[in-house]
């Protein structure tokens, strides 16, 4: 006979504690408590501040006000997520070219402020967690994140493991060169693909054909009311959906840039899911159905070998706090 | 004491070693390779095992687990190669078969990710988390290492980076696409342009055109090293230009990746500083941040051919728990 049953072991799902998530980006520390499952309670936003020291007191004060918001809940760890060069082992931020800090050794002086267990990571690293457990490539263990900003950033994760590198430094998809002796980077290179494939670039193609005033750009024109300069890949994503041709035909060129550099990650990471983050990909197929075909046209071995499916990140500007508490509540918290 | 043994299965030859824990190679077999005919191919290494273990049980080394490499697609549960360029393996379950046939427990791996393995175990790399290696060779194959892991991918197909795409309808590759890496740093594309030069003529071309004698066709790519090592500018600037291809790839790759270190085999590598030097240049110079970050050294492979069965035998210690725990 079978021993009498026991109590079911709890599920994650079940696990009714909290994780502090905090996502501290060069304009605002967002912060939220996030459940076993993904969900975040009690966001916050809050203006970061341009030293060091203050710096630390704000994510301190966010954590603090958390904790009092939790009510009782037990909160059993803090995950940071942060934009720049962290080390990961060590919890330092080591460079944040949008941050006061520098060699900030955040998580022994968060621990020290705070009582609570801390881990702290780079924020893509955080947000491609964040979209393998709860969001467009849940339960994929190999996944790859890729984020069109003004650059392009993201992080990869190999059978279920955010992979980080010997430095710190992995994700760096931006810049792989895509044209030799291409474009003029800001990284003091050529051919970047960010200069090919970003949400920067998109605005900047806008801006350029309104400049030269180009037929059909009417629309674009209104949206940024008459000045080129302040075009954005925003705008030609409206303009886009809009159904505005012109648009479409740009968000079409750097969707099939997008596909180039995609299938050179693949060939290298073979990924189960390729997740696209960042604003541009409100812009959807008109972006994203491109970038699939000339994923699939450039991947080798097509016809014998599985695409990866193509998807826009699911989670939009709450992935990074909410990997970041995930992986703190991986480590044990 | 227990051993492993790894099987290096190529398209001409199958070769065997019996490999201890340490990954010193303590007895070796080889066949020729009946490429064509799936069944015999499984048979052979049979064979082999057999000869092997017979081997080393004199010595009172016992036999324990059986790492097969091969170039191909093998499905990510390390069971079945899906396909290989060289073989006549199609979705052929490897694992089990060969498992049936030795009686022992078998693990099979794509070559480049076991010769990976090798360099990440004992070799070049040794120690290293994070590495990357490529072999030149007929084609440009890869094989990565992150944080202690093998990058096999969700089907199998990682570190397949022959094929990136470095110049925009660039050289028409065999594959169907243009401007693949292994056009431009591969010892065909070694051999290609040294023919090239040979073909033009001339003062230039001399030294290498007396080597085989008129006929590019007779060039291989041994033959533009050994000029080169002569001396003959013609020679070093082939070399220098697969180098600086092999460099600007790999910085590509290292801007994804973060390796703390680059091993480059395969027999294009055998020519050592002439094509490397020129590699590490264009390498520290396309890779970003530079002057921000370490520049990972880019070293020759230490285990040359016997790298892929010397890394299959070792993971095939390690999923059957006899291998040295690792990280």
């Amino acid at each position: 006979m079978s021993p009498a049953p026991t109590a079911p072991r709890a599920e994650k799902g079940d696990d009714p504690s909290l994780v502090v998530g905090v996502d501290v980006g060069g304009t605002h520390v967002k912060a939220g408590l996030v459940t076993a499952t993904g969900d975040v309670l009690g966001l916050t936003r809050t203006d970061t501040s341009r030293s060091s020291e203050g710096l630390v007191d704000v994510v301190v004060g966010v954590v603090d006000g958390l904790l009092t918001a939790a009510r009782g809940r037990q909160v059993v760890a803090v995950g940071v997520g942060a934009a720049g060069l962290v080390d990961h082992a060590r919890g330092v931020v080591v460079l944040a070219p949008h941050l006061p800090w520098r060699d900030e050794p955040l998580r022994d002086r968060l621990e020290g402020r705070l009582r609570l267990p801390v881990v702290v990571d780079n924020d893509a690293n955080a947000a491609a967690r964040a979209e393998h457990r709860f969001g467009a490539g849940r339960g994929e263990p190999d996944l790859l994140l890729v984020t069109l900003g003004t650059g392009i950033g993201g992080a990869h994760l190999v059978d279920g493991r955010v992979q980080r590198g010997r430095h710190g430094l992995a994700g760096e998809y931006g810049h792989m060169t895509v044209v030799p002796d291409g474009r003029a980077c800001p990284c003091g290179r050529r051919g970047c693909w960010e200069q090919y494939a970003s949400g920067s670039v998109l605005g900047r193609a806008a801006e350029d054909l309104v400049r030269q005033g180009r037929p059909g750009t009417t629309m674009l024109r209104e949206l940024c009311g008459g000045d080129a300069a302040r075009l954005r890949g925003e705008h030609v994503t409206r303009a886009g959906l809009a159904g505005d041709p012109l648009a479409a035909d740009l968000l079409a060129e750097v969707g099939r840039w997008l596909g180039h550099g995609l299938a050179n990650l693949t060939s290298a990471l073979d990924p189960g899911v390729v997740v696209v983050g960042g604003g541009v990909v409100a812009a959807g197929d008109l972006l994203l159905g491109p970038a699939r075909r000339a994923l699939a046209e450039r991947l080798p071995g097509t016809g014998h070998r599985p695409v990866p499916p193509v998807r826009p990140a699911l989670l939009g500007n709450t992935a990074g706090l909410v990997g970041a508490a995930d992986l703190a509540r991986e480590a044990g918290g | 004491m227990s051993l492993c043994l790894g099987v290096d299965i190529g398209g001409t030859k199958i070769a065997a070693s019996a490999v201890a824990p340490d990954g010193t190679i303590l007895a070796r077999a080889r066949r020729e390779s009946p490429a064509q005919d799936a069944d015999r191919i499984e048979r052979t290494v049979a064979d082999l095992v057999e000869e092997l273990t017979a081997q080393v049980s004199g010595s009172g080394e016992q036999v324990v687990a059986v790492g097969v490499a091969c170039a191909g697609f093998i499905d990510r549960h390390g069971e079945s190669v899906v396909f290989a360029p060289n073989l006549a393996w199609r979705d052929e379950p490897v694992k089990a078969h060969l498992e049936a046939l030795t009686g022992l427990p078998v693990t099979v791996e794509n070559d480049a990710n076991a010769a990976a393995w090798g360099e990440y175990r004992f070799g070049a790399g040794r120690g290293v988390h994070d590495l990357l290696l490529v072999t030149l060779g007929t084609g440009v194959g890869g094989g990565i290492v992150t944080d202690g892991h093998l990058v096999r991918g969700a089907h199998g197909f990682g570190a397949e980076v022959g094929h990136l795409r470095v110049v925009p309808d660039g050289l028409r590759c065999g594959c169907g696409n243009t401007g693949c890496w292994e056009m431009y740093a591969s010892g065909s594309a070694l051999v290609r342009e040294a023919r090239a030069v040979v073909a033009g003529g001339g003062a230039h071309a001399a030294y290498l055109a007396g080597l085989c004698g008129e006929d590019p066709e007779e060039l291989d790519g041994v033959m533009v090293t050994e000029a080169a090592r002569a001396g003959d500018p013609a020679a070093v600037e082939v070399l220098e230009t697969v180098g600086r291809w092999t460099g600007e790839g790999l910085a590509s790759l290292a801007a994804v990746l973060d390796p703390g270190c680059v091993v480059v085999g395969g027999g294009v590598s055998q020519a050592g500083d002439l094509v490397l030097r020129p590699a590490r240049e264009a390498f520290a110079r396309h890779l970003t941040g530079r002057g921000h970050r370490p520049t990972p050294p880019v070293v020759v492979a230490e285990l040359g051919n016997d790298a892929g069965m010397v890394g299959a035998a070792d993971l095939a210690a390690r999923a059957v728990g006899a291998g040295p725990s690792g990280r």
